[in-house]
């Protein structure tokens, strides 16, 4: 590290810039979190604490229902991608690069590098012929495009934490009479479970907080909380997002800490 | 690369390919595979009630820039097509100038803090980067509307006597999708100015150098790959931006990604909505190629 | 006879990747390792010592050739049917588990009772000193004690043979010297034969009941220290293991008229040539400096150098022959060799060894 007694490092207005962003990312959210607790429905003028709009919010079928459905779809999708992605990170990783194994890792990566957007026409494209010739309108194609954008968000960090591991440590295991299924179970998954750990927690957020592929690929009555929050945004603004919003900040929140400590701890 | 490999090789390859099976067929369903229906999508007649006539035509395609005028059936340029490309790619690139501006002094400070510190900034940083779009969105939705926060505010001070509008302008479009991109520009910069070594100042000022002319001359150059990174990181997702444009910038103030969801409601021409979803797509893969070119200089090809 | 054998490698060969990159590690190695001998495998980074013990051990198979652990042939046997133990150089301790779920890994994989493996690990810790340790994870550990759990787990199971390659090389030089001794107390102690790789030659000689010296794999010379030290089988072993003076001569009989002018008496190396041209091999230690001229070999001072308890002498035979000669530092001055100044240099008769020519 730089000698800082020096004051080398700095450069006039660049401290001030900084502390500005800091207060003007959070504002509008701490404004947002604040005005969930106004007793009055202004988003704008306090009229006293009140925890109103949440029992309101949550006495709201449609609400309540979308919410039980974004926390089914992200379940879902979170739990195939961790798995897809786990086995997918254990067969790219702790050996001799090839050209397929590129090949994997842009597949997996490919809906990071295309817009939202695009990916969403394609798949109500794609998932309309599905419907006309199955007649299935369930949830599966939810969780079927949640499941497929949250690979990559899954796959890094459980990629992360195989390329960190001493190849040895396998090795020593058949060294120590065990055969190559105990080798995994009592090895190599208990070193990779932070990592999924990490990757399930990153894929279930990315799943909750969507909001442009699930507007294209969802049937009629199909709504999740972004869907329904989006919705109701454009036909009038009334305090209860404002309360269904700092929920789901919170738990985002909170994954995303939990996430933190845990891929911290290693290092 | 062809070398042949010895059995044990093989069958890890073999081990390989079969772990990642699954995720691949994951990813071709849900992914990879529909883009290329919707390059034949773009290929079609559009239907009556939507969806498509199963008919090859590059209408669509044509109908991407040209328009036929509906009383004496002259070509011409199709203006309003035109001018939410050019909204679209205007507002991208504002907004990746001034996250530039604003996320370099940020990162820069982030970079220069002591390591505790540093996680801890970078922690809030990265936590709007993870919450959700639409509330972000939202958020600043509420401050800006005729009845929010900044509005009434000023009202109440007495230095404007009528609401400024500033909903539904593309200038609350540039400042939500500066806010909500701003971290995908500090992520990157912060890698590379951490990389920086600033020994290399010390070096600078020893030769007479200003604060001004070391930044123009040591500084941007060296953490110029991070820059590169972070401006691609902000414009992708602006051009394609939907959430934004469409909260803050209503109905009429459309971008891209809002003209292509019209296709497939009202607007019920899907093949058109297809055909600008490849043209996003194109303008997407080219601006990662470039990318790819220079933030990593070239170095990244030479492992496949 | 044969049941006298631990291990016993038959013209293994080892050939990594195939076509233009194709590297031979192990060029056709035969060697019999004695049960409950310790046996080391000394030689230059890169000579293929650890690709022979993956062969042992069972990580990598020969490209041809035999392994045989008592007498039979385990060539192609996966290593987690091997009673078989490493000890890596990396101590690959499992992270996740505790110092004692370490040690007792081996003996759970092989199904044994939780109480025999319980027992076996507080033996274990006994053995390597590290009771009060084993409720700790391996990250809250120093390297040197890392160390002797990765010994402890590798003995845990009681193999027949114990690989350990080049465990002490992480370590710094004191804790080393201490490691050394005490690897030696337990295979003396468990009577198993150990077969341990090095590169370093006194580490080699210190420990070993016999010492194998490999080069660009092939195994050059095998016998106890003593052997090798003072009867290199060549000229690579020689100045590898300590180092030499090479002098070259004309030998006849037992006498070796050499280059630089007098005739000198010698041994002979197994394989060295009876007669001609040859070259000889002196330990700097074994020959002594003496200034008034008298019978012995004439030489010029060059150099002093210095170095603690030793001081070394660099000198010039009349026909150009640089020779360095190792004395003991007196207690106070310098050797009192002026640089320039004639001398005269003797040694022991059999401290001169002809070596065979370079094939
Ligand atoms: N997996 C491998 N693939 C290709 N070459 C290898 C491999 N392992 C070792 N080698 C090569 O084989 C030779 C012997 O290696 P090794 O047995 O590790 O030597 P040592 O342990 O004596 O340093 C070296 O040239 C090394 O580069
Ligand atoms: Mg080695």
């Amino acid at each position: 590290m730089a000698d800082r007694s020096f004051s080398i490092s700095r450069l006039p207005g660049f401290a001030t810039i900084a502390v500005i962003v800091f207060v003007l990312l959070y504002l509008p959210i701490a404004m947002l979190v604040i005005f969930s607790f106004n007793a009055g429905d202004s988003v704008a003028i306090w009229e006293g604490f009140s925890l109103r709009w949440y029992p309101e919010a949550w006495q709201n079928e449609a609400v309540k229902a979308a919410t039980l459905r974004s926390l089914q779809v992200a379940t879902a999708a979170s739990l195939i991608a961790t798995g897809v992605a786990t086995m997918a990170a254990l067969g790219t990783t702790r050996r001799r690069a090839t050209r397929g194994q590129s090949f994997v890792y842009v597949m997996i990566n490919q809906p990071l590098m295309v817009p939202e957007i695009v990916t969403g026409v394609a798949l109500l494209i794609f998932f309309s012929s599905i419907k006309v010739i199955t007649g299935y309108q369930g949830l599966g194609y939810l969780i079927l495009a949640h499941a497929a954008f949250c690979t990559p968000f899954a796959y890094l960090p459980i990629r992360a934490r195989l390329e960190g591991m001493d190849l040895a440590l396998e090795t020593a295991a058949a060294d120590l009479y065990a055969s190559p299924w105990q080798t995994f179970r009592h090895v190599t998954l208990p070193l990779v479970m932070p990592g999924a750990v990490a990757g399930l927690m990153l894929a279930f957020v990315t799943s909750l907080d969507d909001v442009v592929i699930t507007e294209f690929v969802k049937s009629a009555g199909q709504d999740t909380l972004p869907t329904y929050m989006l919705a109701q945004i454009r036909r009038s603004v009334s305090a209860d997002i404002n309360a269904i919003s700092t929920l789901l900040l919170l738990l985002t929140v909170v994954l995303l800490t939990a996430f933190f400590l845990l891929t911290r701890k290693r290092t | 690369m062809s070398t042949p490999m010895d059995p044990k090789a093989r069958a890890e390859v073999r081990r390989g390919w079969l772990l990642s099976a699954p995720a691949l067929v994951l990813l071709a369903v849900g992914a990879s595979g529909p883009l290329l229906i919707m390059l034949v999508y773009s290929f079609l007649e559009a239907g009556q009630y939507g969806n498509v006539e199963w008919v090859i035509s590059f209408k669509a395609w044509f109908n991407v820039v040209m328009t036929r005028d509906i009383f004496d059936g002259t070509l011409g340029f199709a203006d309003a097509h035109l001018t939410i490309f050019w909204r679209s790619a205007k507002l991208a690139f504002l907004t990746t100038v001034f996250c530039f501006v604003v996320g370099f002094p940020t990162a820069w400070f982030i970079a220069t803090r002591t390591p505790s510190m540093r996680t801890a900034l970078l922690f809030l940083i990265t936590i709007p980067f993870w919450t959700n779009l639409l509330i972000r969105t939202f958020a600043i939705n509420q401050i800006i509307r005729n009845e929010g926060f900044l509005n009434t505010g000023l009202l109440y001070l007495g230095i404007i006597k009528e609401p400024i509008v500033m909903l539904y302008t593309d200038f609350a479009v540039f400042i939500g999708m500066t806010y909500v991109y701003l971290p995908l520009m500090v992520l990157p910069l912060f890698a590379a100015i951490d990389r920086f070594d600033m020994r290399l100042l010390q070096a600078g000022y020893d030769l007479y150098a200003s604060r001004w002319q070391l930044l123009r001359h040591v500084i941007v150059p060296v953490v110029k790959p991070g820059i590169i990174s972070g401006s691609i990181l902000v414009f992708i997702p602006a051009l394609g931006a939907y959430v934004t444009p469409r909260i803050l910038g209503g109905g009429r103030n459309m971008m891209i990604g809002n003209f292509i969801e019209l296709q497939f409601g009202q607007g019920r021409n899907w093949p058109l909505g297809a055909a600008l979803s490849v043209v996003l797509l194109v303008i997407v893969s080219v601006a990662l190629i470039v990318y790819t070119r220079f933030a990593t200089g070239g170095q990244d090809k030479s492992h496949g | 006879m044969s049941n006298d054998v631990a291990v016993e490698a038959r013209a293994a060969c080892k050939v990594y990747g195939q076509g233009a990159g194709a590297v031979t590690a192990l060029g056709g190695v035969s060697l019999v390792i004695r049960k409950g001998e310790f046996f080391t495998l000394l030689g230059p980074s890169g000579c293929g010592k650890t690709t022979l013990l993956k062969l042992i051990a069972g990580f990598e198979s020969p490209s041809s050739g035999q392994i045989l652990l008592d007498g039979q042939d385990i060539t192609f046997d996966p290593p987690n049917t091997r009673p078989v133990n490493t000890v890596f150089q990396s101590y690959a301790l499992f992270p996740h588990l505790t110092v004692a779920e370490n040690i007792g890994f081996g003996l759970k994989m092989l199904g044994r009772p939780k109480a025999e493996v319980a027992e076996t690990v507080t033996r274990m810790l006994a053995l390597v000193r590290l009771e009060k340790m084993a409720d700790r994870k391996p990250v809250q550990l120093s390297g040197g004690q890392q160390q002797r759990v990765a010994l402890a787990r590798a003995l845990a199971p009681a193999p027949k043979v114990l690989l350990l390659d080049e465990p002490l090389s992480a370590l710094d030089l004191k804790l080393r010297k201490e490691m050394q001794i005490e690897l030696k107390r337990l295979q003396v102690e468990t009577g198993i034969t150990f077969i341990f790789v090095t590169h370093d030659q006194e580490e080699a000689l210190t420990m070993s009941d016999r010492i194998g010296v490999m080069q660009a794999g092939h195994l050059l010379q095998v016998g106890d220290p003593r052997t090798i030290y003072t009867r290199p089988a060549n000229r690579f072993v020689a100045s590898f293991i300590g180092e030499s003076n090479f002098l070259t001569g004309t030998l006849s009989g037992s006498d070796l008229t050499l280059d630089a002018g007098p005739r000198m008496p010698v041994e002979r190396a197994d394989n060295a040539p009876v007669s001609g041209h040859v070259t000889a091999a002196i330990r700097p230690e074994q020959i002594r400096i003496s200034s008034d001229a008298g019978s012995g070999i004439a030489a010029k001072v060059l150099d002093t150098v210095y170095f603690g308890t030793d001081t070394h002498c660099v000198l010039a035979l009349s026909d150009g022959t640089e020779i360095t000669v190792r004395l003991q530092s007196p207690v106070s001055g310098d050797v009192g060799l002026q640089t320039g100044s004639q001398v005269t240099l003797t040694f022991e008769p059999g401290a001169l060894i002809v070596l065979p020519e370079v094939a």
